[in-house]
């Protein structure tokens, strides 16, 4: 009986066993095997760092100097100044008072003229620098405050506190559009200009719908060149640019224009309403191959009309003519357009020629272009007095201001595509993270944690580069590889081979377990 | 070996022309030629001088698209085309420039660039994008790099090494469609609306025997000395109609593009059309309305002659055909100089050969290149080829052969040969099939597998059936008595087809369903006797049914 119990306990030991290395190879090592040769690969990302970031915390920093004539007045202003901007967590401004020396204040003195006075001053001071600007006191000025081109206002006295901290908010730091820039939903200025990139293609299309009927005289290479082309190299340090024009010849549309007689050398003109133009955008972008390029392109179109349609005027949705005399109107993120009417007496004669008027067609581009890309309106503050512009190039301020929005902007928009593209990968399991993408992430991740978007100047370049890395990643198209095979396709494959082996497997488990604690794998049987 | 090939090399030349004040030239062309007895050749071609050598930046007349590709990519000299269908070249003599079925594209690159080979892939991939053709599927183990068988056409620097910078690739299975022709379409100054680009209705054109889109661009020079050169951009169409499809033999711009035209393109320094009467004498027609001018054309001993109609902008509808007067049924055709055949030999699925067949009808021998391009699944082995049935020949003056390799390169064997007159020589090569693993078939695998045109380059003696424009030419009207000691032309073989072995594609599924049931019915009693206890039982009285239910019931009891 003894022997045959130990052969009985043998026997159990050595089925236990055998079981005991099914549950081996089929969970222990099986399953984990699996798991690993499915399994959707992804690089290491830093995620904490990722959901440490707060795109609404950050600001730029700005430096001020103001210079006075005494002492009190650079205090007072400076208080008010202070005051003005001690709550905002947008902009920090650091500033400066001095009182100006015998110099400088006798040749604000002496010299009436006002860019005479800035250009005076220039030897004295050092205006060419990056996000500095100067608040100098003139005595007898016009206005309160009177702004130009250079990195410098002037005030008349002390009373002025109120419209120079206007001024300095409105239109030198433009606190609204930074915010819009930073905020969750872009606001006006955000939407209308082009998403920050390194570098743009500005193309120019002449649209000539009757080559046959008229010509049309009109270099267009030389007027991109000169207009454009002198306006974008101030904003090289934001952008690069390539410059194109071409011809669109033939290019027929419909305005479906209301003809309005008047009393005019034509006798006539035609009326078409604003919300009939964005049609001529579907028109043009037929034909403009604006997608051969590789960056985004801002577009430009000189509509020429044909004679028997001319003159075309626009009239906005309330049915108001425009007032101007050129017909223009612009596109958010698109371009502009400009639509140029041939004058009644070429029309007249045998042989039509017609010679655009390259200033005032190329200055609608040139105020397009400054809203496309950032370069805001200007709105009228009461007291003060902004200088018009003279040339095509930006204000120099409005170049400064320009680069702390597209920092910021850069910065949030870098940790909030960063932030989404975390969220992504929780969400949907099957998206690959090559070692690419991972590096463009670590490396964004870097850069803004190495202290971008604590101001403009030195690190917008940082800002830049967080920006491109950020989209880089996750607009790679190795993130879609595996998109469409979802889990459940997996599944589908492998558990009708799983299911039907697991199935004794795990049910064994539990006799397992109980043998191998030591208590009874069954009961005796009764009969 | 080398100065035998230099007969091939393209003498650099310079066009002289008057520009107007922007610097582009437009021409628009159409070419009529009737095949007889049942077919009518029309070959269109717009032809863009882009003179303003400041900046490839600012276009005028010249599509900014195409420009800005080539700029970008660095590329010399560019030649595409899409066509479908066979050109029959023993029939219907040769045409202005001959096309590989489905899409054939290649390139020289500048000789700046590096790395030609990401360059090509760029470029390939771009083009799929500007003509909505497959030209992504363009990769390294389906292009070539053709020794002797094509030279650039345009001007571009003497360089011994040029054809390290050409890529060739085609894709013979490429289909067609609308959609390659509108793209195409927007690339002509006056688009479709004006012009005889509005004779390119694509209801019409698809109805045809053949028909092939192209765009070839090339450098030229536009001083003597040929320091300034000056990009051409060449726009084709072809397109062969049939009588039976268009049910007459008469003709009419309505009958052939279901409309007339419109007038010529306002932005065209000229718009001509030429027919091609030569076969009036044999089949009498009558052209109406009456042509402006009738051309007499000698050229290398034969005679053509071309009406010709100036189109102006300002024209009113017009439309041009021919009524045949007399049918006769007989028509002699007189053979081309060269033509040639190609076909598969072989049954089963293991062994096979290609055969080019080329045929010297002319009395004085020609020398020909002719260029054969296998894919790498159709291993095809340089000591299989015989010529005339004879592993080493006279013929062959020079030889290039550069193996494949599995998944990386094609085959790629080029000739010169020295065909004897009024001879035909056979040209044949094995190849054995190659499994392919199943993600590689194509869809619908057993429709069979296309193997590219052969290329054949040759100088030709004369010029019979020849209407290919003077290598330095731009327009049509310059073949006009355009007399030379050869004419230089490069043809495509008609393409072939094989069928590689085709799995049935249901059966990895099979084989999934079928191991997963096997594994499953054996692991379960495999899993019992290791794990289970076998215990003797007695075998009592046999139980009847009724008491087994209710021992069932006791036990649940216990």
């Amino acid at each position: 009986m003894g022997s045959e119990n130990n052969i009985s306990n043998a026997d159990e030991s050595n089925r236990m066993w055998a079981s005991a290395s099914f549950v081996g190879v089929l969970i222990i090592i099986g399953m984990p095997l699996w798991w690993k040769t499915t399994e959707v690969y992804r690089v290491s990302l830093p995620y904490e760092k990722i959901s440490s970031f707060k795109p609404l915390s950050h600001f730029v920093t700005t430096e001020l100097k103001v210079l006075a004539n005494d002492d009190a007045t650079a205090s007072k202003i400076v208080s008010e100044i202070q005051k003005a901007f001690a709550e905002s967590d947008i902009i920090k401004i650091k500033i400066e008072k001095t009182v100006m020396s015998e110099r400088q204040q006798h040749i604000l003195r002496s010299v009436v003229d006002m860019e005479k006075a800035v250009e005076e001053l220039a030897s004295t001071l050092d205006l060419d620098q990056e996000n500095i600007f100067h608040v100098v006191q003139k005595k007898s000025l016009s206005h309160n405050i009177w702004v130009g081109n250079e990195r410098i206002m002037f005030f008349d006295d002390e009373k002025a506190s109120e419209t120079i901290v206007k001024a300095l908010d409105g239109w030198i730091y433009q606190t609204s559009v930074l915010r819009g820039a930073r905020s969750d939903t872009p606001d006006q200025a955000r939407s209308t200009r082009f998403p920050p990139e390194s570098a743009y293609h500005i193309t120019l299309s002449i649209v000539h719908p009757r080559p046959d009927t008229m010509q049309v005289v009109w270099n267009a290479a030389e007027a991109v060149e000169d207009y454009i082309g002198s306006f974008v190299d101030e904003l090289s340090s934001l952008h690069n640019f390539t410059l194109k024009s071409q011809w669109l010849h033939l290019l027929d549309f419909e305005f479906q224009a209301r003809e309005i007689k008047e009393a005019s050398e034509w006798g006539r003109h035609f009326a078409v309403r604003q919300d009939r133009l964005s049609l001529l955008l579907t028109r043009l972008e037929e034909r403009a191959a604006t997608h051969v390029s590789e960056l985004s392109t801002i577009n430009l179109a000189l509509y020429i009309v044909p004679c028997d349609k001319a003159p075309i005027i626009i009239y906005d949705n309330e049915g108001r003519k425009n007032p101007l005399s050129i017909q223009a109107f612009m596109s958010p993120k698109w371009g502009g357009v400009v639509i140029a009417s041939p004058p009644a007496e070429q029309c007249s004669q045998q042989v039509r020629e017609f010679e655009p008027s390259v200033g005032q067609v190329m200055g609608a581009f040139v105020s397009h272009l400054r809203e496309l890309l950032g370069i805001t309106k200007k709105d009228a503050i009461e007291g003060a007095h902004l200088e018009p512009l003279r040339s095509v190039s930006p204000r120099r301020w409005e170049v400064d201001a320009l680069l702390r929005i597209r920092t910021l902007e850069q910065v949030t928009s870098a940790e909030r595509t960063l932030q989404s593209l975390a969220q992504l990968l929780e969400e949907i399991s099957n998206i690959v993270i090559n070692d690419e993408v991972g590096a463009s992430i670590a490396a964004a991740v870097s850069e803004l944690e190495a202290g971008a978007g604590e101001g403009a100047g030195a690190d917008a370049a940082r800002a830049g580069r967080a920006h491109a890395h950020a989209q880089r990643a996750f607009t790679h198209p190795s993130l879609l590889a595996l998109l469409y095979f979802p889990d459940d396709q997996k599944y589908a494959i492998y558990i009708p081979l799983f299911l039907p082996i697991m199935f004794p497997v795990v049910l064994s488990l539990r006799i397992l377990l109980l043998w191998f604690m030591g208590k009874p794998v069954h009961k005796e049987k009764t009969d | 070996m080398f100065n035998s090939k230099n007969f091939l090399f393209f003498i650099a030349v310079f066009i002289e022309t008057i520009f107007n004040a922007n610097g582009d030239l437009f021409n628009e062309e159409l070419f009529i030629k009737p095949l007889p007895p049942a077919h009518l050749y029309t070959y269109f071609q717009f032809t863009t001088l882009v003179n303003d050598n400041l900046s490839s930046e600012h276009t005028y007349l010249a599509p900014r698209s195409l420009v800005e590709v080539l700029t970008r990519f660095q590329v010399d000299e560019l030649h595409f085309t899409l066509t479908e269908g066979q050109w029959r070249h023993n029939h219907w003599g040769y045409p202005v420039l001959d096309a590989a079925p489905g899409a054939e594209l290649y390139a020289w690159f500048s000789s700046d660039v590096e790395n030609v080979d990401t360059q090509w892939k760029k470029l390939s991939s771009t083009l799929a994008g500007l003509f909505c053709a497959s030209l992504n599927f363009i990769e390294d183990f389906n292009t070539i790099t053709p020794q002797m068988a094509l030279q650039p056409t345009g001007a571009i620097p003497q360089n011994p090494n040029i054809t390290s910078q050409l890529r060739y690739a085609s894709l013979p299975r490429e289909i067609v469609c609308t959609e390659n022709l509108t793209p195409w379409k927007k690339l002509l100054p006056c688009e479709s609306s004006r012009g005889l680009s509005a004779l390119l209705n694509s209801r019409m054109i698809h109805n045809t025997n053949y028909h092939s889109i192209g765009v070839h661009t090339r450098k030229v020079c536009s001083s003597s000395d040929c320091s300034v050169v000056s990009l051409e951009i060449k726009q084709t169409v072809a397109l062969v109609y049939d009588s039976k499809i268009i049910r007459t033999t008469d003709w009419s711009f309505t009958k052939l593009f279901g409309q007339g035209l419109p007038g010529g393109c306002p932005l065209a320094s000229s718009s001509k059309v030429y027919v091609d009467i030569t076969t009036n004498d044999t089949q009498p027609f009558l052209l109406s309305p009456e042509p402006e001018k009738v051309l007499l054309s000698q050229r290398g001993g034969s005679e053509t002659k071309l009406a010709l109609y100036t189109i102006k902008p300002e024209n009113k509808m017009t439309t041009i055909g021919a009524k045949y007067i007399s049918k006769k049924d007989l028509v002699l055709m007189k053979l081309p100089p060269l033509y040639f055949n190609r076909y598969v030999l072989g049954y089963g699925k293991e062994f096979g050969g290609i055969v080019t067949e080329l045929t010297n009808t002319f009395w004085s021998s020609i020398d020909v290149v002719v260029l054969q391009n296998a894919p790498w699944w159709l291993p095809i082995q340089l000591s299989s080829l015989r010529i005339n049935g004879e592993a080493s020949s006279e013929m062959v003056l020079a030889r290039h052969y550069s193996p494949g390799r599995s998944r990386q390169k094609p085959y790629h064997l080029e000739l010169l040969l020295r065909l004897p007159p009024k001879s035909t020589t056979k040209i044949t090569i094995d190849f054995e099939f190659v499994f392919l693993k199943w993600q590689e078939y194509p869809p619908d695998a057993n429709h069979g597998f296309y193997v590219g045109s052969a290329i054949i380059t040759a100088n030709l003696p004369t010029a019979r059936n020849y209407t290919s424009l003077p290598g330095t030419a731009s327009l049509f009207e310059s073949s006009i008595n355009a007399s030379k000691p050869w004419y230089p032309a490069v043809f495509r073989t008609n393409g072939v087809m094989v069928s590689l072995p085709t799995p049935d594609f249901s059966m990895p599924y099979n084989v999934i369903c079928l191991a997963c049931t096997v594994v499953a019915l054996a692991f379960g009693p495999l899993h019992n006797i290791c794990t289970k206890e076998l215990v003797l039982k007695v075998v009592g009285s046999s139980v009847t049914l009724k008491q087994k239910i209710i021992n069932l019931f006791k036990k649940k009891k216990e």
